[in-house]
């Protein structure tokens, strides 16, 4: 933008301060969208207690942080052991009793879809529930010597620390999930089965494993998008895995229901317009956002923003 | 010895009975073939031995084990592998990615061996490495599908259709390959609709109607009966004859 003979001033900082906070705050919604298009990947299904293991990463953190205080990695390593256990057992309990046949016209049925539809929301509502009478409704504030809001000066710009935890977790995580899907055979089994289910079992895929690990991967991340903002925003509360939920789901959508990349290019879309929009509307209008991205997607782009990206993991 | 021994095997889909008791063995290193017209059960007969349709009762027994019950996963691993009708391969990943994912749990180093084997059957794949299943040519898809069932060093090989929609010349090269890949050790069990060319490189052959084999014997006198020709014109074969 320095083009010579403009003002000395190189670019409007409140505005690019507005850029960082969407790329950060879409980052989270990129690892939870992640999350989402795995497991509608494999199952063309829809996880609706995604937001509380968003929440569950939150408060494992939390609950690591007050017994004993660990250092700030531990804690997102916690949060992430949370997230595959979580992941593990909402399969169990959610997703697999539904999957009683071999072939493909049940893998991915219309009747599974519905019924995973209502057990993973009541799953939601029980986790929720179950925080909400152990640990409390209220907000629960994260201890001062872990939040992560301390200004980083850089030049004319102030940043937040979390805002760089979030961006170094989400590049490692959305890094090493490339590797997996890529490199690994499990992650190349997720990729066949989300391809072609029948297929996979040709080549002596275990489904029911792969679907357990596309689980607890998704869950892992989006566990660690709970306490990064847990830690960033400073409180946890037990529905806070909702409105970033739905973005997520609307980032998925966005990006085409099946595409990776997708959903994660249309996260930080989302996250970006969001915080640009605080300097024209109301905050709490900045949730208007998603819904009309969800609609203008759904009305004219209904195979996603990138249409050719779709089916791709 | 008999690598493949299917006995009595019935499978039902809801109140249907699509296999009514069909009984059938595949010696070590022989061809086998299933002639039949459509919708007569060969796919669903490929599909139960391979695990992906449960068998109502019968047994398949595979290099002595049981394998009737056991998940698909198991059964290629025991070294029974598919090159399934329809193809069946993974079209938005590239074929490098396909055939390892035939290689089953062993590293790539591991089968590298065996991957070098199917670049010396199929040339033209390894110069498609890098690019997806599925923009391949219906004849380069039908090589992967069987170069990915190959990959898992499998002792018997079933193949569903081969030929299905090929020209032909490409034909004439999968039924060469198929000699091929018996001479090297591997057990065939195929199924085909093309019976000239199934008979002439088959050592038995079976010939299924609704759900039940009505005639077998070596390839080479079925090649000469009169129910056959009049079969595979469309014709029928009475069962008071099977
Ligand atoms: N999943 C299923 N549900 C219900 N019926 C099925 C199913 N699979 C196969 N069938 C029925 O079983 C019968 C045999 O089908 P199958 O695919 O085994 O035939 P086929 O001999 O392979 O035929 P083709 O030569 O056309 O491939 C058909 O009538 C088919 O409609
Ligand atoms: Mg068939």
């Amino acid at each position: 933008m320095a083009r010579g003979g403009e003002s000395p001033i190189l670019f409007d900082i409140f505005f690019f301060q507005q850029l960082v906070n969407g790329v950060a705050i879409g980052l989270v919604y990129a690892l939870m969208a992640i999350g989402f298009t795995l497991i509608f990947g494999v199952l063309n299904v829809v996880n609706f207690a995604h937001g509380e293991v968003y929440m569950i990463g939150a408060y494992a953190g939390l609950l690591a942080i007050t017994a004993f205080a660990p250092p700030l990695f531990v804690v997102v390593l916690i949060a992430l052991a949370a997230g595959a256990l979580t992941g593990f057992g909402l399969e169990r309990i959610a997703f697999r009793p539904f999957r009683r046949f071999r072939d493909e016209a049940s893998l991915k049925s219309k009747a599974m879809r519905e019924a995973t539809l209502l057990s993973s929301l009541a799953m939601s509502i029980i986790a929720r529930e179950a925080v909400e009478i152990i640990m409390g409704s209220n907000m629960q504030p994260i201890p001062q010597q872990y939040l992560l809001l301390q200004p980083v000066q850089i030049g004319p710009l102030t940043f937040a620390s979390g805002q760089f935890l979030i961006f170094g977790v989400s590049v490692v995580s959305l890094a090493a999930l490339q590797w997996l899907l890529n490199r690994t055979r499990i992650g190349l089994s997720i990729r066949a089965v989300a391809n072609n289910p029948v297929g996979a079992m040709y080549v002596g895929i275990d489904t029911n494993r792969t679907i357990v690990a596309t689980f607890i991967i998704g869950s892992m991340l989006g566990a660690v998008a709970g306490i990064l903002v847990g830690l960033y925003q400073g409180t946890i509360f037990p529905g806070m895995g909702f409105t970033p939920g739905i973005k997520a789901f609307v980032a998925m959508v966005m990006g085409g229901l099946n595409s990776i990349v997708g959903a994660v290019a249309c996260a930080l879309i989302l996250g970006v317009s969001e915080a640009l929009a605080t300097n024209f509307i109301a905050q709490g209008w900045a949730d208007l956002i998603a819904y009309s991205f969800l609609v203008i997607t759904l009305v004219f782009f209904p195979t996603g923003l990138f249409g050719a990206a779709r089916e791709r993991i | 010895m008999n690598v493949l021994e299917v006995e009595s095997l019935v499978v039902r889909m809801g109140q249907q009975t699509i296999l009514s008791g069909v009984s059938l063995a595949v010696p070590q290193g022989g061809i086998v073939s299933v002639l039949g017209s459509n919708g007569v059960g060969k796919t669903t007969l490929m599909r139960a031995i391979s695990g992906i349709y449960r068998a109502a009762s019968g047994s398949v027994r595979f290099l002595g084990d049981d394998i009737v019950r056991w998940p698909p996963h198991r059964i290629v691993a025991a070294g029974l592998a598919q090159a399934p009708e329809g193809r069946q391969i993974f079209s938005n990943m590239t074929v490098g990615e396909n055939l390892r994912l035939g290689a089953g749990p062993r590293s790539l180093a591991a089968a590298a061996g065996d991957l070098a084997r199917v670049f010396g059957l199929f040339p033209v794949l390894q110069d498609r490495l890098a690019q997806k299943a599925g923009s391949l040519s219906g004849g380069e898809q039908q090589m992967l599908c069987v170069a990915r069932a190959l990959m898992a060093q499998p002792r018997l090989l079933l193949m569903d259709e081969p030929s299905l929609g090929l020209a032909p010349k490409l034909v004439r090269q999968i039924f060469d390959l198929i000699a091929t890949i018996r001479a090297a050790g591997t057990a065939i069990l195929l199924v085909e609709q093309n019976a000239r060319a199934a008979l002439r490189v088959a050592d038995t052959a079976h010939v299924m109607e609704s759900g039940r084999i009505v005639l077998s014997g070596p390839a080479k006198e079925l090649a000469t009966d009169e129910r056959i020709r009049s079969a595979y014109l469309g014709g029928h074969i009475h069962r008071s004859e099977a």
